[in-house]
């Protein structure tokens, strides 16, 4: 199952996310938007908005699922933590 | 004007720190019902986070969005941006972020972090202003969402209609009040403010809930569609 974490360098969330995921041994997929550049920034956000109906960042895909923001009790349930 | 024309938007200088952010931010977020969250650690996190990204971008631009690239659009992200989305702000009791929540929260930590989604259309309370920054007999512009209402008070009391004219939509907030009644600037059509109606025929207006809980004016309206 992949999970994929598409998230900003500067947001607080996403960091937050990020350290979750560490503490808990869960391999990830990074995509910092921000720091993408022209078509490929634009595909990336494009596919946040395609994943979350918005652009609020940190957005964590597993599989079929998507969680937007940090909210650990999502992420413990469809992470199997 | 040109674009090319227009001269630069002011923003904040290099040398900006959090406690200037605060020291502006907090007096603008209390006029809106809301104020810093309590975790004071968070807040310290996502102001540094704001000085990076004015450093980088050139305004306090949300840490937790991306921008557009549409000046006009990305004005919507500049911290605070609780007035463009204050409908839906006032359904999760704080901004996306949590940097602000609302003022009669006492907690804030468990506001840290969860973007909770509240079915469109539900009913929410929704705070506007001070009682004290409306004076009896005046009337004032209020957006929620997409809708303009303005805010009428008369004497202690405060009502909350539509802001759009139903003759030519003239902007109410900017027109006359008479007793309980408010006249269009534009053309002079009189609406009564408790309850919307106008002596024309089908030219009634909406009229919302209002509620004045520890000096805030709260008006009810339902949800409009998010937009993160």
């Amino acid at each position: 199952m992949t999970t994929h974490l598409y998230a900003l360098s500067t947001c607080p969330y996403c960091r937050m996310t990020r350290k979750f995921l560490d503490e808990h041994d869960v391999a990830y997929e990074l995509t910092e938007v921000d720091l993408l550049e022209g078509d490929d920034k634009t595909a990336a956000v494009d596919e946040v908005v395609r994943l979350s109906g918005g652009k609020s960042f940190p957005v964590l895909v597993v599989g079929d699922e998507v969680v937007v923001g940090f909210n650990k009790s999502r992420m413990n349930q469809i992470l199997g933590l | 004007m040109t674009d090319e024309k227009r001269p630069p938007r002011r923003v904040f200088g290099p040398d900006t720190t959090a406690e200037d952010l605060k020291s502006y931010m907090g007096p603008f977020a209390q006029r809106l019902g809301y104020k810093f969250n309590t975790e004071t650690d968070f807040v310290d996190e996502v102001l540094a986070s704001e000085l990076e990204i004015l450093e980088r971008d050139g305004d306090v631009y949300c840490p937790c969005r991306i921008r557009s690239g549409d000046p006009k659009e990305d004005l919507k992200i500049v911290c605070p941006c609780i007035p463009f989305f204050s409908d839906q702000f006032a359904a999760i009791n704080k901004c996306w972020c949590g940097l602000f929540i609302r003022e009669d929260i006492e907690d804030g930590a468990d506001l840290i972090g969860v973007v909770e989604e509240v079915e469109p259309g539900t009913i929410i309370e929704v705070p506007v202003m001070p009682l004290a920054d409306i004076a009896p007999g005046s009337i004032r512009h209020v957006k929620l969402g997409k809708r303009d209402l303005a805010i009428a008070r008369v004497g202690d009391e405060v009502f909350a209609l539509s802001n759009v004219c139903r003759h030519a939509f003239g902007p109410l907030a900017d027109g006359f009040m008479d007793g309980y009644e408010v006249m269009c600037p534009w053309h002079g059509w009189r609406y009564d403010v408790r309850t919307g109606t106008t002596d024309h025929p089908n030219a009634d207006v909406s009229t919302f809930p209002v509620t004045i809980r520890d000096g805030m004016v709260y008006v009810a309206v339902p949800l409009g569609r998010a937009k993160p």
